[in-house]
Protein backbone atom coordinates (compact mmCIF):
# COMPACT_ATOMS: atom_id res chain seq x y z
CA UNK A 1 0.00 0.00 0.00
CA UNK A 2 1.16 2.99 -0.70
CA UNK A 3 1.28 5.86 2.01
CA UNK A 4 1.17 8.65 -0.21
CA UNK A 5 0.16 9.14 -3.90
CA UNK A 6 1.00 11.80 -6.25
CA UNK A 7 -0.61 12.46 -9.32
CA UNK A 8 0.10 14.73 -12.09
CA UNK A 9 0.89 17.39 -10.34
CA UNK A 10 1.46 20.73 -11.47
CA UNK A 11 2.35 24.16 -9.85
CA UNK A 12 3.49 27.65 -11.41
CA UNK A 13 4.67 30.85 -8.98
CA UNK A 14 3.32 33.12 -11.38
CA UNK A 15 5.32 32.70 -14.63
CA UNK A 16 7.59 30.19 -13.51
CA UNK A 17 6.37 26.42 -13.38
CA UNK A 18 8.31 24.70 -10.46
CA UNK A 19 6.47 21.30 -10.47
CA UNK A 20 5.41 19.68 -14.38
CA UNK A 21 3.57 16.76 -14.13
CA UNK A 22 5.24 15.21 -11.08
CA UNK A 23 4.23 11.43 -10.17
CA UNK A 24 5.10 9.98 -7.06
CA UNK A 25 4.05 7.22 -4.52
CA UNK A 26 5.61 6.20 -1.13
CA UNK A 27 5.04 2.64 -0.03
CA UNK A 28 4.43 1.94 3.55
CA UNK A 29 7.13 1.39 5.94
CA UNK A 30 9.84 3.23 3.44
CA UNK A 31 12.55 5.81 4.35
CA UNK A 32 11.87 7.68 1.57
CA UNK A 33 14.86 10.37 0.16
CA UNK A 34 13.81 12.68 -1.71
CA UNK A 35 16.37 14.37 -3.76
CA UNK A 36 16.79 17.80 -5.46
CA UNK A 37 18.95 20.25 -5.88
CA UNK A 38 17.98 23.91 -3.80
CA UNK A 39 14.84 25.39 -5.86
CA UNK A 40 13.95 22.28 -7.05
CA UNK A 41 10.65 22.45 -6.08
CA UNK A 42 11.14 20.17 -2.98
CA UNK A 43 9.46 22.35 -0.69
CA UNK A 44 6.67 23.05 -2.69
CA UNK A 45 5.81 19.54 -3.11
CA UNK A 46 5.64 18.96 0.43
CA UNK A 47 3.94 21.82 1.44
CA UNK A 48 0.71 20.66 -1.57
CA UNK A 49 1.02 17.26 0.72
CA UNK A 50 0.04 19.22 3.99
CA UNK A 51 -2.54 21.48 2.11
CA UNK A 52 -0.68 24.70 2.79
CA UNK A 53 -0.36 25.20 -0.94
CA UNK A 54 -3.07 24.77 -3.91
CA UNK A 55 -1.63 22.87 -6.45
CA UNK A 56 -2.67 23.98 -10.39
CA UNK A 57 -3.28 20.61 -11.23
CA UNK A 58 -3.67 17.13 -10.16
CA UNK A 59 -4.59 15.04 -7.17
CA UNK A 60 -2.83 14.21 -3.59
CA UNK A 61 -3.41 10.98 -1.94
CA UNK A 62 -2.68 10.57 1.88
CA UNK A 63 -3.66 7.09 2.82
CA UNK A 64 -5.87 7.01 -0.10
CA UNK A 65 -7.81 10.44 1.53
CA UNK A 66 -7.91 13.38 -1.16
CA UNK A 67 -6.11 16.52 0.38
CA UNK A 68 -7.21 19.32 0.05
CA UNK A 69 -5.91 23.30 -0.06
CA UNK A 70 -7.04 25.12 3.48
CA UNK A 71 -8.64 21.77 4.85
CA UNK A 72 -6.66 20.15 8.05
CA UNK A 73 -8.58 16.36 7.73
CA UNK A 74 -5.79 14.66 5.56
CA UNK A 75 -2.69 16.46 8.09
CA UNK A 76 -4.11 13.49 11.00
CA UNK A 77 -2.15 10.60 9.32
CA UNK A 78 1.34 13.04 8.72
CA UNK A 79 3.45 14.30 11.42
CA UNK A 80 5.41 17.08 9.60
CA UNK A 81 8.97 18.58 10.48
CA UNK A 82 9.81 22.33 8.42
CA UNK A 83 13.30 23.17 7.53
CA UNK A 84 13.27 25.00 10.44
CA UNK A 85 10.65 24.68 13.04
CA UNK A 86 9.45 27.53 15.26
CA UNK A 87 7.79 27.16 18.62
CA UNK A 88 6.89 29.56 21.34
CA UNK A 89 9.57 30.94 23.16
CA UNK A 90 7.96 31.13 26.58
CA UNK A 91 6.74 27.31 26.54
CA UNK A 92 9.45 24.47 27.76
CA UNK A 93 9.31 21.13 25.50
CA UNK A 94 6.80 19.43 27.27
CA UNK A 95 4.36 22.24 27.30
CA UNK A 96 4.89 22.64 23.63
CA UNK A 97 3.85 18.65 23.45
CA UNK A 98 1.38 19.11 25.73
CA UNK A 99 -0.36 22.14 23.57
CA UNK A 100 0.47 19.64 20.42
CA UNK A 101 -1.49 16.76 22.00
CA UNK A 102 -4.50 18.99 23.25
CA UNK A 103 -4.87 20.26 19.35
CA UNK A 104 -4.77 16.71 18.23
CA UNK A 105 -7.22 15.26 21.18
CA UNK A 106 -4.91 12.73 22.67
CA UNK A 107 -6.22 12.22 26.07
CA UNK A 108 -4.22 13.65 29.27
CA UNK A 109 -2.06 10.77 30.26
CA UNK A 110 -1.14 9.71 26.90
CA UNK A 111 0.24 13.01 26.50
CA UNK A 112 2.28 13.07 29.41
CA UNK A 113 3.17 9.51 29.02
CA UNK A 114 4.01 9.63 24.63
CA UNK A 115 5.48 13.10 25.94
CA UNK A 116 7.91 11.60 27.65
CA UNK A 117 8.73 9.03 25.57
CA UNK A 118 9.47 10.84 22.42
CA UNK A 119 11.39 13.42 24.85
CA UNK A 120 13.96 10.48 26.01
CA UNK A 121 13.70 9.62 22.41
CA UNK A 122 14.92 12.49 20.64
CA UNK A 123 17.24 13.36 23.79
CA UNK A 124 15.41 16.44 25.45
CA UNK A 125 14.20 14.69 28.50
CA UNK A 126 15.51 16.59 31.87
CA UNK A 127 15.61 19.99 29.58
CA UNK A 128 13.77 22.27 32.21
CA UNK A 129 14.59 25.40 29.67
CA UNK A 130 12.41 27.09 27.47
CA UNK A 131 12.56 26.81 23.74
CA UNK A 132 13.90 30.19 23.44
CA UNK A 133 17.13 29.28 24.81
CA UNK A 134 17.10 25.95 22.67
CA UNK A 135 20.13 25.63 19.92
CA UNK A 136 18.98 24.94 16.08
CA UNK A 137 19.63 21.02 16.84
CA UNK A 138 18.02 20.80 20.07
CA UNK A 139 15.03 22.89 17.80
CA UNK A 140 14.98 20.08 15.16
CA UNK A 141 14.60 17.39 17.43
CA UNK A 142 11.63 18.91 19.61
CA UNK A 143 10.18 19.53 16.22
CA UNK A 144 10.69 15.63 15.46
CA UNK A 145 9.04 15.05 19.05
CA UNK A 146 6.05 16.94 18.33
CA UNK A 147 5.86 15.19 14.55
CA UNK A 148 5.46 12.18 15.72
CA UNK A 149 3.28 12.25 18.74
CA UNK A 150 -0.23 11.48 16.87
CA UNK A 151 1.38 8.58 15.91
CA UNK A 152 1.12 9.24 12.24
CA UNK A 153 1.47 7.42 9.05
CA UNK A 154 3.82 9.36 7.41
CA UNK A 155 6.47 11.25 8.52
CA UNK A 156 7.62 14.76 6.33
CA UNK A 157 10.42 15.89 7.19
CA UNK A 158 11.84 19.01 5.02
CA UNK A 159 15.53 19.20 4.77
CA UNK A 160 15.89 18.09 8.65
CA UNK A 161 19.93 17.77 8.43
CA UNK A 162 20.86 20.87 6.39
CA UNK A 163 21.12 24.04 8.61
CA UNK A 164 22.95 21.88 11.46
CA UNK A 165 26.34 20.50 12.23
CA UNK A 166 27.74 17.04 11.71
CA UNK A 167 27.01 16.05 15.38
CA UNK A 168 23.77 17.32 14.94
CA UNK A 169 23.06 15.66 11.85
CA UNK A 170 24.10 12.65 13.07
CA UNK A 171 21.64 12.66 15.83
CA UNK A 172 19.04 13.59 13.52
CA UNK A 173 19.26 10.78 11.29
CA UNK A 174 20.21 8.43 14.30
CA UNK A 175 16.28 9.61 15.27
CA UNK A 176 15.11 8.70 11.78
CA UNK A 177 17.25 5.52 11.45
CA UNK A 178 15.23 4.16 15.27
CA UNK A 179 11.90 5.01 14.37
CA UNK A 180 11.80 3.18 10.58
CA UNK A 181 9.46 0.51 10.43
CA UNK A 182 7.13 1.97 12.70
CA UNK A 183 6.54 5.52 10.44
CA UNK A 184 6.86 5.93 6.95
CA UNK A 185 9.78 8.77 6.49
CA UNK A 186 9.57 10.96 3.94
CA UNK A 187 12.46 13.01 3.79
CA UNK A 188 14.03 15.75 1.26
CA UNK A 189 17.41 16.64 1.09
CA UNK A 190 20.22 17.57 -1.03
CA UNK A 191 22.68 15.87 1.14
CA UNK A 192 23.42 12.70 -0.89
CA UNK A 193 25.40 10.95 2.19
CA UNK A 194 22.04 11.42 4.22
CA UNK A 195 20.13 9.48 1.82
CA UNK A 196 22.93 6.73 1.22
CA UNK A 197 22.80 5.99 5.07
CA UNK A 198 18.81 5.89 5.88
CA UNK A 199 16.96 5.65 3.14
CA UNK A 200 15.67 2.15 1.24
CA UNK A 201 13.75 4.44 -1.56
CA UNK A 202 14.50 7.38 -3.63
CA UNK A 203 13.34 9.97 -5.68
CA UNK A 204 15.32 12.47 -7.39
CA UNK A 205 13.40 15.81 -8.39
CA UNK A 206 14.74 17.34 -11.36
CA UNK A 207 13.21 20.72 -13.28
CA UNK A 208 9.98 20.04 -11.83
CA UNK A 209 9.53 16.08 -12.22
CA UNK A 210 10.96 12.74 -11.06
CA UNK A 211 13.94 12.06 -13.33
CA UNK A 212 15.10 9.11 -11.72
CA UNK A 213 12.71 6.65 -8.88
CA UNK A 214 13.07 3.11 -7.16
CA UNK A 215 14.60 1.57 -4.38
CA UNK A 216 18.14 2.82 -3.48
CA UNK A 217 20.00 -0.59 -5.15
CA UNK A 218 17.65 -0.59 -8.11
CA UNK A 219 18.63 3.17 -8.31
CA UNK A 220 22.36 2.49 -8.25
CA UNK A 221 22.41 -0.95 -10.81
CA UNK A 222 20.64 0.83 -13.62
CA UNK A 223 21.39 4.18 -13.77
CA UNK A 224 24.81 4.25 -12.88
CA UNK A 225 27.77 2.67 -14.73
CA UNK A 226 30.66 1.19 -12.38
CA UNK A 227 34.08 2.60 -12.74
CA UNK A 228 37.70 1.41 -12.40
CA UNK A 229 40.38 3.75 -11.57
CA UNK A 230 43.81 3.16 -12.45
CA UNK A 231 46.81 5.06 -11.02
CA UNK A 232 49.96 4.71 -12.19
CA UNK A 233 53.74 6.17 -11.15
CA UNK A 234 54.42 8.43 -14.41
CA UNK A 235 52.29 10.02 -16.55
CA UNK A 236 54.33 8.00 -19.70
CA UNK A 237 52.93 4.97 -17.70
CA UNK A 238 49.87 6.05 -18.33
CA UNK A 239 50.42 7.08 -22.08
CA UNK A 240 51.78 3.73 -22.63
CA UNK A 241 48.73 1.76 -20.98
CA UNK A 242 46.28 3.94 -23.63
CA UNK A 243 48.52 2.94 -26.49
CA UNK A 244 48.20 -0.60 -25.97
CA UNK A 245 44.47 -0.35 -25.30
CA UNK A 246 43.54 1.68 -28.71
CA UNK A 247 41.07 -0.26 -30.73
CA UNK A 248 39.41 -1.46 -27.41
CA UNK A 249 35.80 0.37 -27.24
CA UNK A 250 36.55 0.86 -22.78
CA UNK A 251 38.43 3.99 -23.09
CA UNK A 252 35.60 5.73 -24.86
CA UNK A 253 33.81 7.86 -21.96
CA UNK A 254 36.83 7.41 -19.48
CA UNK A 255 38.17 10.36 -17.83
CA UNK A 256 42.03 11.66 -17.09
CA UNK A 257 43.16 13.54 -14.23
CA UNK A 258 47.17 13.81 -13.81
CA UNK A 259 48.57 10.05 -14.09
CA UNK A 260 45.03 8.60 -13.48
CA UNK A 261 42.39 7.20 -15.86
CA UNK A 262 39.52 6.10 -14.83
CA UNK A 263 37.47 3.80 -16.75
CA UNK A 264 33.26 3.38 -16.61
CA UNK A 265 31.76 -0.04 -18.30
CA UNK A 266 28.36 -1.60 -17.54
CA UNK A 267 30.20 -5.09 -17.22
CA UNK A 268 33.25 -4.51 -14.85
CA UNK A 269 34.39 -8.27 -14.92
CA UNK A 270 34.83 -8.59 -18.70
CA UNK A 271 36.72 -5.31 -18.64
CA UNK A 272 38.80 -5.88 -15.71
CA UNK A 273 39.60 -9.09 -17.54
CA UNK A 274 40.82 -7.09 -20.40
CA UNK A 275 42.57 -4.80 -18.53
CA UNK A 276 44.84 -6.74 -16.60
CA UNK A 277 45.63 -8.75 -19.56
CA UNK A 278 46.58 -5.54 -21.21
CA UNK A 279 48.67 -4.14 -18.33
CA UNK A 280 50.28 -7.54 -17.74
CA UNK A 281 51.13 -7.41 -21.39
CA UNK A 282 52.41 -4.29 -21.35
CA UNK A 283 54.45 -5.24 -18.17
CA UNK A 284 52.84 -2.03 -17.25
CA UNK A 285 52.27 -2.03 -13.32
CA UNK A 286 50.02 0.90 -11.45
CA UNK A 287 50.61 2.02 -8.36
CA UNK A 288 46.61 1.45 -7.60
CA UNK A 289 43.70 -0.07 -8.57
CA UNK A 290 40.70 0.63 -7.36
CA UNK A 291 36.78 -0.51 -8.17
CA UNK A 292 34.60 2.27 -7.51
CA UNK A 293 30.86 1.78 -6.58
CA UNK A 294 28.02 3.29 -8.04
CA UNK A 295 27.32 6.71 -5.65
CA UNK A 296 24.30 8.39 -5.56
CA UNK A 297 26.44 11.83 -6.15
CA UNK A 298 27.71 10.21 -9.66
CA UNK A 299 24.43 9.65 -10.35
CA UNK A 300 22.95 12.88 -9.30
CA UNK A 301 25.22 14.73 -11.29
CA UNK A 302 24.30 12.52 -14.21
CA UNK A 303 20.75 13.53 -14.25
CA UNK A 304 20.70 16.53 -13.21
CA UNK A 305 23.06 17.63 -16.28
CA UNK B 1 -13.49 21.86 19.21
CA UNK B 2 -10.60 20.50 21.30
CA UNK B 3 -8.20 22.47 18.93
CA UNK B 4 -9.99 25.81 19.90
CA UNK B 5 -10.55 25.25 23.73
CA UNK B 6 -6.32 24.27 23.17
CA UNK B 7 -5.47 27.23 21.25
CA UNK B 8 -7.90 29.37 23.99
CA UNK B 9 -5.54 27.95 26.78
CA UNK B 10 -2.19 28.98 24.83
CA UNK B 11 -3.33 32.46 23.91
CA UNK B 12 -4.23 33.10 27.69
CA UNK B 13 -0.79 32.28 28.58
CA UNK B 14 0.78 33.87 25.93
CA UNK B 15 -1.18 37.52 26.89
CA UNK B 16 -0.19 36.81 30.23
CA UNK B 17 3.35 36.07 29.69
CA UNK B 18 3.85 39.31 27.14
CA UNK B 19 2.39 41.62 29.86
CA UNK B 20 -0.26 42.20 27.14
CA UNK B 21 -3.12 41.69 29.24
CA UNK B 22 -1.97 43.49 32.21
CA UNK B 23 -0.78 46.95 30.36
CA UNK B 24 -4.50 46.81 29.01
CA UNK B 25 -5.85 45.91 32.10
CA UNK B 26 -3.80 49.00 33.51
CA UNK B 27 -4.62 51.79 30.95
CA UNK B 28 -8.16 51.04 31.31
CA UNK B 29 -7.96 51.07 34.90
CA UNK B 30 -6.22 54.30 35.06
CA UNK B 31 -8.09 55.88 32.72
CA UNK B 32 -11.47 54.85 33.49
CA UNK B 33 -11.15 55.77 37.40
CA UNK B 34 -8.87 58.56 36.81
CA UNK B 35 -12.28 59.99 34.87
CA UNK B 36 -14.18 61.10 38.30
CA UNK B 37 -11.01 63.02 39.80
CA UNK B 38 -10.04 64.57 36.68
CA UNK B 39 -13.69 65.75 36.29
CA UNK B 40 -13.56 66.80 39.78
CA UNK B 41 -10.59 68.94 40.29
CA UNK B 42 -9.48 70.54 37.13
CA UNK B 43 -11.43 73.59 37.77
CA UNK B 44 -8.75 73.55 40.82
CA UNK B 45 -5.72 72.48 38.92
CA UNK B 46 -6.70 75.09 36.15
CA UNK B 47 -7.07 77.62 38.92
CA UNK B 48 -3.55 77.20 40.25
CA UNK B 49 -1.69 77.00 37.19
CA UNK B 50 -3.54 79.90 35.27
CA UNK B 51 -3.26 83.33 36.85
CA UNK B 52 -6.35 85.11 36.29
CA UNK B 53 -8.66 82.14 35.09
CA UNK B 54 -11.57 81.15 36.49
CA UNK B 55 -14.21 78.20 36.45
CA UNK B 56 -17.39 79.50 37.86
CA UNK B 57 -19.45 75.91 37.27
CA UNK B 58 -19.12 73.56 40.14
CA UNK B 59 -17.95 70.21 38.40
CA UNK B 60 -21.47 67.64 38.26
CA UNK B 61 -21.59 63.79 38.09
CA UNK B 62 -22.21 64.08 34.56
CA UNK B 63 -18.80 65.80 33.82
CA UNK B 64 -17.13 62.88 35.29
CA UNK B 65 -19.15 60.33 33.30
CA UNK B 66 -18.19 62.23 29.75
CA UNK B 67 -14.52 62.76 31.10
CA UNK B 68 -14.93 58.81 31.33
CA UNK B 69 -15.87 58.00 27.69
CA UNK B 70 -13.77 60.23 26.41
CA UNK B 71 -10.90 58.28 28.24
CA UNK B 72 -12.30 54.82 27.00
CA UNK B 73 -13.46 55.38 23.33
CA UNK B 74 -10.12 57.26 22.64
CA UNK B 75 -7.04 55.79 24.84
CA UNK B 76 -8.57 52.61 25.80
CA UNK B 77 -9.43 51.37 22.63
CA UNK B 78 -6.69 53.01 20.80
CA UNK B 79 -4.49 51.00 23.21
CA UNK B 80 -6.69 47.62 22.74
CA UNK B 81 -6.14 47.84 19.04
CA UNK B 82 -2.84 48.75 19.40
CA UNK B 83 -1.85 45.77 22.05
CA UNK B 84 -3.68 43.17 19.83
CA UNK B 85 -2.59 44.30 16.46
CA UNK B 86 0.77 41.98 16.68
CA UNK B 87 -1.63 39.01 17.42
CA UNK B 88 -1.22 37.40 13.89
CA UNK B 89 1.91 39.28 12.24
CA UNK B 90 4.02 37.58 15.57
CA UNK B 91 2.97 34.01 13.96
CA UNK B 92 3.70 35.10 10.41
CA UNK B 93 6.81 36.41 10.92
CA UNK B 94 8.00 33.37 13.21
CA UNK B 95 6.11 30.53 11.90
CA UNK B 96 4.67 28.91 14.38
CA UNK B 97 0.84 28.37 13.47
CA UNK B 98 2.23 26.41 10.54
CA UNK B 99 2.93 23.24 13.07
CA UNK B 100 -0.28 23.71 14.59
CA UNK B 101 -1.62 23.47 11.23
CA UNK B 102 -0.53 20.72 9.81
CA UNK B 103 -1.25 18.99 13.26
CA UNK B 104 -4.90 19.42 12.46
CA UNK B 105 -5.56 22.47 14.40
CA UNK B 106 -8.57 23.75 12.07
CA UNK B 107 -8.16 26.96 10.72
CA UNK B 108 -11.09 28.69 12.02
CA UNK B 109 -10.19 27.74 15.70
CA UNK B 110 -7.64 30.00 15.59
CA UNK B 111 -9.13 33.05 14.31
CA UNK B 112 -11.68 32.58 16.94
CA UNK B 113 -9.53 31.56 19.69
CA UNK B 114 -7.65 35.01 19.10
CA UNK B 115 -10.54 36.76 18.78
CA UNK B 116 -12.14 34.75 22.28
CA UNK B 117 -9.37 36.13 24.36
CA UNK B 118 -9.12 39.61 23.17
CA UNK B 119 -12.83 39.80 23.78
CA UNK B 120 -12.68 38.93 27.01
CA UNK B 121 -9.18 40.60 27.90
CA UNK B 122 -11.44 43.90 26.81
CA UNK B 123 -14.73 42.96 28.92
CA UNK B 124 -12.81 42.66 31.96
CA UNK B 125 -10.48 45.72 31.31
CA UNK B 126 -13.53 47.35 30.92
CA UNK B 127 -15.75 46.78 33.44
CA UNK B 128 -13.26 46.25 36.02
CA UNK B 129 -12.54 50.41 34.82
CA UNK B 130 -16.53 50.75 35.00
CA UNK B 131 -16.96 49.69 38.11
CA UNK B 132 -13.84 51.68 40.01
CA UNK B 133 -15.37 54.74 37.93
CA UNK B 134 -19.16 54.06 39.36
CA UNK B 135 -17.86 53.90 42.37
CA UNK B 136 -15.26 57.14 42.36
CA UNK B 137 -18.30 58.69 40.99
CA UNK B 138 -20.18 58.01 43.45
CA UNK B 139 -18.05 58.86 46.24
CA UNK B 140 -17.38 62.19 44.93
CA UNK B 141 -20.93 62.95 44.12
CA UNK B 142 -23.34 60.52 46.45
CA UNK B 143 -26.17 63.19 45.59
CA UNK B 144 -26.01 62.73 42.07
CA UNK B 145 -28.52 60.67 40.27
CA UNK B 146 -27.80 59.92 36.73
CA UNK B 147 -30.14 57.07 34.80
CA UNK B 148 -29.09 54.86 31.97
CA UNK B 149 -25.02 54.69 33.03
CA UNK B 150 -24.97 51.20 32.69
CA UNK B 151 -27.10 50.92 29.24
CA UNK B 152 -24.46 53.74 28.17
CA UNK B 153 -21.43 51.91 29.10
CA UNK B 154 -22.84 48.63 27.36
CA UNK B 155 -22.98 50.65 24.17
CA UNK B 156 -19.49 51.51 24.44
CA UNK B 157 -18.54 47.76 25.31
CA UNK B 158 -20.20 47.18 22.28
CA UNK B 159 -18.01 48.83 19.86
CA UNK B 160 -15.29 47.26 21.41
CA UNK B 161 -16.17 44.12 19.67
CA UNK B 162 -16.41 45.68 16.36
CA UNK B 163 -13.01 47.18 16.77
CA UNK B 164 -11.68 43.76 17.61
CA UNK B 165 -13.43 42.46 14.85
CA UNK B 166 -12.11 45.00 11.94
CA UNK B 167 -8.71 43.95 13.53
CA UNK B 168 -8.78 40.66 13.11
CA UNK B 169 -9.88 40.80 9.56
CA UNK B 170 -6.91 43.91 8.86
CA UNK B 171 -4.31 41.14 11.10
CA UNK B 172 -5.37 38.22 8.77
CA UNK B 173 -5.05 40.41 5.21
CA UNK B 174 -2.09 42.02 5.99
CA UNK B 175 1.16 40.46 7.65
CA UNK B 176 2.80 43.63 9.36
CA UNK B 177 1.64 44.89 12.14
CA UNK B 178 1.09 48.36 11.37
CA UNK B 179 -0.66 47.98 8.04
CA UNK B 180 -3.13 45.84 10.17
CA UNK B 181 -3.61 48.66 13.11
CA UNK B 182 -3.87 51.65 9.72
CA UNK B 183 -6.48 49.23 8.43
CA UNK B 184 -8.19 49.22 11.96
CA UNK B 185 -7.54 53.20 12.09
CA UNK B 186 -8.59 53.97 8.63
CA UNK B 187 -12.29 52.20 8.78
CA UNK B 188 -13.06 53.24 12.05
CA UNK B 189 -12.47 56.79 10.95
CA UNK B 190 -14.46 56.08 7.62
CA UNK B 191 -17.01 55.34 10.27
CA UNK B 192 -16.88 59.06 11.81
CA UNK B 193 -16.94 60.56 8.57
CA UNK B 194 -20.14 59.01 7.15
CA UNK B 195 -21.79 60.08 10.71
CA UNK B 196 -21.66 63.56 8.99
CA UNK B 197 -23.48 62.34 6.67
CA UNK B 198 -27.33 62.65 7.55
CA UNK B 199 -29.63 60.01 6.33
CA UNK B 200 -27.15 57.39 7.45
CA UNK B 201 -25.93 59.27 10.94
CA UNK B 202 -28.73 57.31 12.74
CA UNK B 203 -27.39 54.09 11.49
CA UNK B 204 -23.95 54.34 12.35
CA UNK B 205 -22.24 52.79 14.73
CA UNK B 206 -20.52 55.39 15.66
CA UNK B 207 -23.56 57.00 17.98
CA UNK B 208 -22.37 54.14 20.68
CA UNK B 209 -19.25 55.44 21.54
CA UNK B 210 -20.37 59.48 20.29
CA UNK B 211 -23.42 59.68 22.44
CA UNK B 212 -23.25 57.70 25.59
CA UNK B 213 -23.40 61.03 28.01
CA UNK B 214 -26.47 62.54 25.69
CA UNK B 215 -27.96 59.36 26.84
CA UNK B 216 -27.39 59.12 30.59
CA UNK B 217 -28.14 63.25 30.66
CA UNK B 218 -31.55 62.37 28.75
CA UNK B 219 -31.08 64.18 25.76
CA UNK B 220 -31.67 61.40 23.51
CA UNK B 221 -33.64 58.04 24.45
CA UNK B 222 -32.50 54.77 24.60
CA UNK B 223 -34.13 53.76 21.29
CA UNK B 224 -31.84 56.03 19.06
CA UNK B 225 -29.08 53.18 20.29
CA UNK B 226 -31.14 50.56 18.73
CA UNK B 227 -30.34 50.59 15.20
CA UNK B 228 -26.72 51.52 15.22
CA UNK B 229 -26.35 48.92 17.88
CA UNK B 230 -27.99 46.03 15.54
CA UNK B 231 -25.80 47.36 12.97
CA UNK B 232 -22.75 47.08 15.11
CA UNK B 233 -23.28 43.66 15.87
CA UNK B 234 -24.51 42.85 12.23
CA UNK B 235 -20.99 44.62 10.89
CA UNK B 236 -18.81 42.34 13.69
CA UNK B 237 -20.35 39.20 12.57
CA UNK B 238 -19.44 39.93 9.05
CA UNK B 239 -16.16 41.42 9.90
CA UNK B 240 -14.90 38.10 11.83
CA UNK B 241 -16.41 35.94 9.05
CA UNK B 242 -14.56 37.87 6.13
CA UNK B 243 -11.35 37.06 8.41
CA UNK B 244 -12.19 33.48 9.18
CA UNK B 245 -12.65 33.43 5.37
CA UNK B 246 -9.64 35.08 4.20
CA UNK B 247 -7.69 32.67 6.56
CA UNK B 248 -8.55 29.82 5.14
CA UNK B 249 -7.17 30.96 1.72
CA UNK B 250 -3.63 32.63 3.23
CA UNK B 251 -0.86 31.19 2.72
CA UNK B 252 1.65 30.22 6.27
Amino acid sequence: MNVLSIRNLSKSFGQQQIIKDLNMSVPEGSVFGFIGQNGAGKTTTMKMVLGLLQPDQGEILVCNEPVRFGQTKTNQYIGYLPDVPEFYNYMTAMQYLTLCGEIVGLPKESISQKGKKLLSLVGLDGVEKRVGGYSRGMKQRLGIAQALLADPKLLICDEPTSALDPVGRKEILDILYKIRGTTTVLFSTHILSDVERICDHVALLNDGNIAVGGTLSEIKALHSHDSLLIEFSTEADLQHFKECMTGQSLLNGSEEKGREIVIHSREMKKAQHTIFSTLAEADLVPVKVELMEPSLESLFLEVIK
Amino acid sequence: MKGYIAFVKKEFVENLKNYRFLILFAIFAVFGMSSAFLAKFTPEIIAAFGAGLEITEEPVALDAWQQFFKNISGIGFSAFIILFGSCMSSEYSKGTLLLLVTKGLARPSVIMAKYTVAAVSMTVSFWVSFVGAYGYTYYLWPDASLSNVVPSAFFMWMIGFLYLSILILGCVLFKQTFTSILFTGGIVALFSVLSVVKPLSAFNPVVLTSRNVDLISGEISMTEFLIPFIVSVVLSVVFLAAAIRAFNKKQL
